[in-house]
């Protein structure tokens, strides 16, 4: 892989461009995201089970939000849904974090379990 | 048809909703995606910790509301910090297209700050349980 030049290299062809390792890397930042939403729906799941379930559900859907528009056709593919996907990631955080502010505050608390 | 191609044929087709300039370099894309990913990850783990204090901790002696007084605002700033990431990321996308200056980006000043700030909040409700 070269070096970029600069940014957004007027002038290339964006198709003829290698992304190299940086599509790996992108792939598994996706993954890390989702294994980070079953983290935090196994932690909810000990406070509320239907909400937990929820957020756990939420775990497979982002890890193939990921791999949209990544398949093993040609190398230098870009995310066609890219900003679609992003929005979808940003909601549904914004959702679980309203969801554990209701639990946090209307919930019945579980005291002493991380004593 | 598998289900990432059903998923990517529910969504818009778009890179960017910007018409505007050329299309980046992919790797710059790519790494725009990833800090979006990245900030993402550190709003849902805020969120996991807001969670963690205001149900999971005992209660401290003598601060009744000390659990809701530090989970709480994480909890909140987990959700302010995913909207932040999103609009950084469009700005970023803005000015890669653009062959523009990176803008600057607010979101380690906020962290900072609340973080901060609860570490503070923290620090006052432990000296209070501890004296009563």
């Amino acid at each position: 892989m070269t070096a970029p030049t600069g940014p957004g290299q007027p002038g290339d062809d964006p198709e003829e461009r290698d992304p190299g390792l940086a599509r790996e890397r992108t792939l598994l930042s996706w993954t890390r995201t989702a294994i980070s939403f079953g983290a935090l729906g196994g932690t909810v799941l000990r406070v509320n089970a239907v909400t937990g379930l929820i957020i756990l559900a939420i775990a497979p859907v982002i890890w193939q939000l990921g791999r949209v528009s990544r398949g093993r056709g040609a190398r230098t593919e870009l995310p066609a849904a890219g900003q679609a996907r992003l929005l979808l990631i940003t909601a549904s955080i914004v959702a679980v974090s309203l969801l554990c502010l209701v639990i946090a505050i209307f919930g019945k608390a579980v005291p002493g379990t991380l004593r | 048809m598998s289900w990432s191609r059903r998923l990517a044929a529910l969504l818009p087709r778009t890179v960017a909703q910007d018409s505007g300039g050329t299309e980046p370099d992919p790797r710059f894309t790519f790494a725009n995606e990833r800090t979006f990913l990245a900030w993402s990850r550190t709003a849902l783990a805020l969120v996991v910790a807001g969670l963690a204090i205001v149900q999971l901790l005992p209660p401290f002696p003598g601060v009744s509301a000390g659990r809701h007084l530090l989970g709480v605002p994480l909890i909140a700033l987990g959700a302010v910090l995913a909207v932040a990431a999103y609009a950084e990321w469009g700005r970023n996308q803005h000015a890669l297209r653009r062959g523009e200056p990176m803008p600057r980006s607010v979101l380690p000043w906020i962290l900072a700050a609340t973080v901060t700030g609860i570490a503070i909040i923290a620090a006052v409700v432990l000296l209070i349980s501890a004296i009563r």
